[in-house]
């Protein structure tokens, strides 16, 4: 294969439509008092400098980019060929079951052309705010919930502890705390994302430990317990987080590798980015996730954890994996919200912040990611605008009354909701047919 | 029971001596030890409420008895006291074991099922699961190759991408060995795999299990009602009644026996009375 195939042209077409993506996705935002094709214009024709040596308008930028990544990808492809074709022959039947539908790969790709555009059409900063805030670090707390509820089928009512937890280590290790940061150095945001993924992580797996060994409904009354005593914790330590009033002085996050400096600041693009672009990768490793080994040892155990054993599946080991992702997730969502609204204090954390996340994932579909992503599009603006407008009378502690309806109904006319999984789909089609269901009798069925 | 047999029961590959399990005041194996040998076809049989499924539960990890002991060996000549295992680890040992009651994983295709018990789940973490990187390619691959076989074994080729509770009844029980024997084991164990099929899908599945000990060398342990194909099929068989071993013995032994005949007669009339 050459490089001037036309296949490998096509494929550089592609590369250069998504490089001009990113060079308008990192260009000019849009303000209101410039028609919209003002941030579109300058994307592209505004002169930047190369790395410090000469300027140059933004295109020629991109288009060396773009062009230097369709020459390692041709270089690199005919590798990566070889071993597919390799696993064809025995993926056949197996990848007939997952094979994406053309319709929903042009859905993906409006929905993706939609959301990178947003920003250039929206033009209060109050509203791009909200988008983040109400929006953006939710679908990110829905996808993690939905891992651990949604695929592992634990039932988890404090999420907002994990979700408190990335906050405050945010917090903690910017030193905006009124303890002194780790070994006194302050670390900047950015860099603390891994930090707070792991300490959330190791939470989970500490709160997960002794718990999931339970069966049932034990796990959602500790994980309720914990998430009240993180959320008295931070209340109530005045030297420790800044009790009820919190603590306001989280830098926000910058970037910084020598030759290029960025410095997400107050106005709330950068941040949409950011958090889409996480997003995106959370979207797509749980997906991952969800059809690898550990995915399918998800859906063994939910459905029935005695015959998974049986296959040789320890349920602990996936339920503290499922827990530990999930975990993680909600820390991300803490450092994230921590570094765009610079200001985090106790109720931030409350409980019905753990309730709301359920309500999204139950909303949307549990186990269905693209559910879960939409459900939360689709509340959490309703939830934004009712605040904002506060139409036909609405106060703001109207809000459960109405979620609460919601599910009534959702529960009533969707049970497995807004976009079912289709492996959950079937789970309650089963279900409801009466059949597949396993008591305790059926396996002691010889039992006196 | 000729030289032959004897000299086979050196090589033991399930020793469990003096089972004794209890829930609370009910005593559900009294005393029970069953010897297997490598290889051989064995059933128990016995009435309802005898305690054949307790002592499958015993022998792979779900229940621990109170008294006596289980040793599993491996053919790599390994000691394995199964008291006090995790399931998981029994099974991954290679004790397998299918269930009375279908209990596959019924929002899976049949492929997935399978796929489920080939995988090996000792290996790589979460960061090998989403990197996909070689080692796991390797794995996806070897695990799918396992599951073709098998479900060619099985005669479930045809039916790879369907939903497992879209098969008949049949071809779940079919399924559910398969997915048992994805995991590797030397023993299997099948609770009443014919319970609820009709004439033919029994015809099928006798030679089945037939050819899961001649062409796999796996070592079959039996729970089944259906005296015909019990007796077609096992070599020696335990009966069991009120959690004791009354009986052991080539079919034609057990046949005349007349403690085995009593407890069945004495059991139908209970059944019908109860």
């Amino acid at each position: 294969m050459t490089i001037f195939s036309s296949a490998n042209l096509k494929r550089l077409f592609t590369i250069l439509v998504i490089t001009a993506v990113v060079a308008l996705m990192t260009g000019t935002p849009g303000s209101s008092s410039a028609p919209p094709t003002t941030g579109v214009h300058g994307s592209f024709l505004e002169r930047v400098s190369w790395f410090g040596f000469f300027a140059a308008p933004r295109w020629t930028v991109f288009l060396t980019l773009g062009v230097i990544v369709w020459l390692l990808v041709s270089l690199y492809r005919p590798r990566a060929r070889a071993i597919r074709q390799g696993l064809d022959h025995v993926m056949a039947a197996p990848r007939g079951l997952t094979a994406k539908r053309p319709a929903r790969l042009t859905l993906m790709a409006i929905a993706l052309v939609i959301v990178i555009f947003l920003p250039k059409f929206v033009h209060e900063s109050f509203w791009m705010y909200l988008i983040v805030e109400q929006i953006g670090v939710w679908i990110l707390l829905a996808l993690g919930l939905n891992v651990v509820v949604g695929f592992a089928g634990l039932l988890d009512l404090g999420f907002a502890a994990f979700y408190a937890i990335g906050a405050y280590t945010t917090a903690w290790f910017t030193g905006a705390l009124p303890v002194p940061a780790l070994f006194h150095h302050h670390i900047p945001t950015l860099w603390v994302i891994p930090i707070g993924i792991v300490a959330a992580m190791i939470f989970g797996v500490l709160l997960g430990t002794p718990t999931l060994r339970l069966r049932g409904d034990y796990l959602a009354i500790v994980t309720l317990g914990f998430a009240l005593i993180i959320d008295d914790f931070v209340e109530i330590q005045n030297g420790v987080t800044g009790g009820g009033v919190g603590t306001s002085a989280i830098p926000h996050p910058a970037l910084n590798l020598g030759f290029y400096h960025f410095d997400w600041g107050l106005s709330p693009t950068p941040y949409y980015y950011l958090c889409l672009l996480f997003i995106i990768v959370f979207i797509v490793v749980f997906t991952s996730l969800e059809h690898s080994r550990i995915g399918r040892a998800w859906v063994a155990i939910r459905e029935d954890e005695v015959a998974a054993e049986s296959v040789g599946i320890n349920p602990l080991k996936y339920k503290l994996m499922a827990f530990a992702v999930g975990a993680a997730s909600g820390g991300f969502g803490g450092v994230m919200s921590a570094g765009l609204v610079g200001i985090i204090n106790p109720s931030f954390f409350v409980y019905s912040v753990s309730v709301n996340v359920l309500v999204l994932v139950i909303f949307g579909g549990m186990g269905s990611i693209w559910g879960v992503a939409i459900g939360a599009i689709i509340i959490q603006t309703a939830t934004s605008y009712l605040d904002n407008y506060q139409p036909w009378g609405y106060q703001f502690n109207d809000l459960y009354m109405y979620i609460g309806a919601l599910l009534i109904i959702m529960m009533i006319f969707r049970p497995a909701g807004l976009l079912p999984s289709r492996r959950r789909a079937r789970e309650f089609a089963a279900a409801e047919g009466g059949e597949e269901i396993h008591t305790d009798e059926v396996l002691t069925g010889d039992q006196p | 029971m000729s030289d032959e047999a004897t000299s086979a029961a050196t090589d033991l590959i399930i020793e469990a001596e003096h089972l004794t399990l209890c829930f609370g005041g009910v005593v559900s194996l009294r005393d029970v030890s069953i010897e297997m040998r490598r290889g051989e076809i064995l059933a128990v049989i016995g009435p309802n409420g005898a305690g054949k499924t307790s002592l499958f539960n015993s022998l792979t990890g779900v229940y621990q008895p109170q008294e006596g002991s289980i040793i599993f060996s491996p053919r790599d000549g390994t000691k394995l006291s199964v008291i006090g295992k995790k399931t998981h680890r029994i099974a991954l040992a290679g004790v397998s074991r299918t269930f009375q009651a279908s209990r596959l994983f019924s929002a899976l295709s049949v492929f997935e099922n399978v796929k489920i018990g080939a995988e090996d789940h000792r290996g790589i973490g979460l960061v090998g699961a989403l990197v996909k990187g070689p080692r796991t390619r390797r794995g996806e691959h070897r695990s799918d190759e396992v599951v073709l076989e098998l479900l060619e074994f099985v005669g479930l080729t045809g039916e790879a991408n369907l939903i497992a509770s879209q098969l008949s009844y049949g071809a779940r029980r079919r399924l559910e060995i398969a997915r048992a024997l994805a995991t590797h084991p030397e023993v299997i164990l099948l609770d009443e795999p014919a319970a609820g099929t009709n004439p033919s899908e029994k015809i099928e599945l006798t030679a089945l299990i037939r050819r899961v000990r001649d062409e796999l060398g796996v070592s079959v342990l039996l729970i089944e009602h259906d005296m015909k194909l019990v007796m077609s099929l096992a070599e020696r068989l335990y009966v069991l009644n009120f959690g004791s071993v009354i009986a052991e013995g080539s079919p034609a032994e057990i046949r005349a026996n007349p403690v085995v005949i009593d407890a069945y007669l004495g059991s139908s009339h209970e059944e019908t009375s109860a």
